[in-house]
């Protein structure tokens, strides 16, 4: 049945409509904007190509890299390397993260352990990785995982640790154990919290590959952008970076599709 | 589900608690002695901070007592837990789950989650005008709704004794009146054994059939008092004249 609204409720519905159009009118303008200066800036050489490149010359090198058959190559090595990278550090963080609320004693034992990991700068693991690992994918998945998965543990026990405790001295008057107030509260109420840790760990994943494969790989986005600056083709760097963007992008709308149709109701 | 009022159910002799942390020791409860018969509906007010939760906290077993015997029925308090409902300051109903999932909760968690002992939990809840919102999320509830939602709840697995602490402080005034009349309506309907603590003397003289009234930290028992307004609904209670005479009695009791 549809619903009967007053005209004034009508002009305020058309009035948001119109804002919302403004708003993405506005984003697609600025896009186009930045594009536009850019290619101008290019083709009438007020700085040199060469150094800056242009987005006809990004388009042209993405359709040379389809045509010879590297693009899916290179996009599916670091694909790969960030979905796994990624899929570890959530679940292996997820599962440490509950066993250290499970555990006071081992939180309390490793937390100072937790912190100084979460403030190392994980590319001065590069070498001893590559020595683990080798100079192949494995290396790059490890150095995924290192970069996301403190961030994963420390996200998700904040999460666990913030249960309201209300709710648990309800659960324990109903004579609950631990491993069902975990069950039926913990993990249920720390659902924003896990999906908020998949948004970062989703820029982190990223950020672990690209630096995965600067340091050792002979394949991926992260090799293309290296390769590019080591021989000073700037449109293959910018047309690496370009596809990163929309990857990322991507699997940050996924992560956001996934929340709106697992959390419908406010926690 | 109905229960037949026994002598007492619940028996707090000379309990002491105390509290320890890094700072130093308090004193929280000191010789506290008092009853709640079975079936009765019994009120604990006291002095802000004295103890009024963690009276219910040892009931319920969720605290042991430094010294002295709390029994249910004879036995220690903490080996009864089960038999106890909790009812909240908030309904503390769970939002990812149904008003239908989270009266069962009880259930899961007794694992006594059978076909029977649903369609008893069920038909409580159609009893007291939760039918039509089986099917909803807590947040597509008003407040006194959900507020009414949550002793069905609380009920559902059976329990002995009910434990209220504040369970109306967080609605507004004419909402709280409106919800603590049906919420005795269904303990009384029900022939439960009650124990609820409020700061607010008028909630405690137009619900309980007696009030225990607590001191100043450390809390211990300065009076019980027999209200005996019988089975009358809180709303006329307040109508009665010897309302005011209970408040002022209390309120002297209190500042004292």
């Amino acid at each position: 049945m549809k619903k009967s609204y007053s005209s004034e409720h009508l002009a305020f519905l058309k009035r948001e409509k119109r804002n919302a159009v403004i708003v993405r009118a506005a984003r697609i303008a600025l896009l186009a904007l930045i594009l536009g200066v850019w290619e101008l800036i290019a083709a009438l050489e007020i700085v040199d190509p060469f150094i800056v490149s242009s987005p006809s010359r990004v388009a042209k090198t993405i359709g040379q890299l389809w045509a010879d058959g590297s693009l899916f190559y290179h996009v599916g090595t670091t694909l790969w390397e960030t979905l796994a990278g990624f899929a570890v550090a959530v679940t292996a963080g997820s599962l440490i993260a509950l066993a250290l609320w499970w555990s006071e004693g081992a939180r309390r034992v490793l937390e100072p352990y937790i912190v100084v990991l979460n403030s190392l700068p994980k590319i001065a693991l590069g070498p001893v990785i590559i020595i683990w690992f080798g100079t192949g994918a494995a290396s790059i998945v490890f150095m995924t995982v290192l970069v996301g998965i403190i961030v994963a543990v420390m996200h998700m026990l904040g999460g666990f640790l913030a249960t309201d405790k209300n709710k648990i001295t309800l659960l324990r008057a109903m004579g609950a154990n631990k491993a069902q107030i975990l069950v039926k509260l913990v993990i249920p109420s720390a659902l924003p919290q896990f999906i908020g840790m998949l948004k970062i760990c989703v820029g982190m994943a990223w950020i672990g590959s690209i630096m995965g494969e600067y340091v050792a790989s002979k394949a991926g986005l992260g090799y293309l952008i290296v390769y590019g600056g080591q021989v000073f083709r700037l449109d293959l760097v910018m047309a690496s970076t370009f596809i990163l963007c929309l990857l990322a992008a991507g699997m940050y709308f996924l992560v956001v599709l996934a929340e709106k149709t697992v959390i419908r109701h406010p926690r | 589900m109905n229960q037949t009022p026994v002598g007492p159910i619940l028996q707090f002799d000379g309990v002491r608690l105390t509290y320890h942390t890094k700072e130093g020791e308090t004193l929280a409860v000191k010789d506290l002695s008092f009853s709640v018969r079975g079936g009765e509906f019994m009120a604990v007010i006291g002095p802000s901070g004295c103890g009024k939760t963690t009276v219910l906290s040892l009931a319920a077993g969720l605290l042991a007592p430094s010294e002295g015997k709390i029994a249910v029925r004879g036995r220690p308090a903490a080996e009864s837990a089960a038999k106890f409902g909790y009812m909240l300051q908030k309904d503390d109903l769970f939002p990812w789950r149904t008003i239908e999932k989270n009266i069962l909760l009880p259930l899961e968690i007794a694992r006594k989650n059978t076909a029977q002992k649903r369609a008893a939990a069920l038909a409580l809840a159609k009893k007291y005008g939760l039918g039509d919102f089986l099917s909803y999320y807590p947040d597509q509830l008003s407040g006194g709704m959900r507020q009414r939602a949550a002793p069905i709840r609380t009920l559902a697995a059976d329990p002995e004794i009910l434990l209220l602490d504040e369970p109306f402080s967080a609605l507004d005034y004419q909402t709280r009146l409106s919800v603590c009349n049906d919420v005795y309506g269904i303990i009384r309907g029900e022939k439960k054994t009650a124990l609820l603590v409020t700061h607010d003397i008028s909630e405690a003289i137009s619900l309980a059939d007696r009030i225990l009234v607590l001191s100043r930290r450390p809390a211990t028992a300065l009076a019980v008092h027999e209200i005996g307004f019988g089975s009358l609904a809180p709303l006329k209670r307040r109508e009665d004249p010897h309302f005011p005479v209970w408040f002022e009695k209390l309120w002297k009791e209190l500042n004292v």
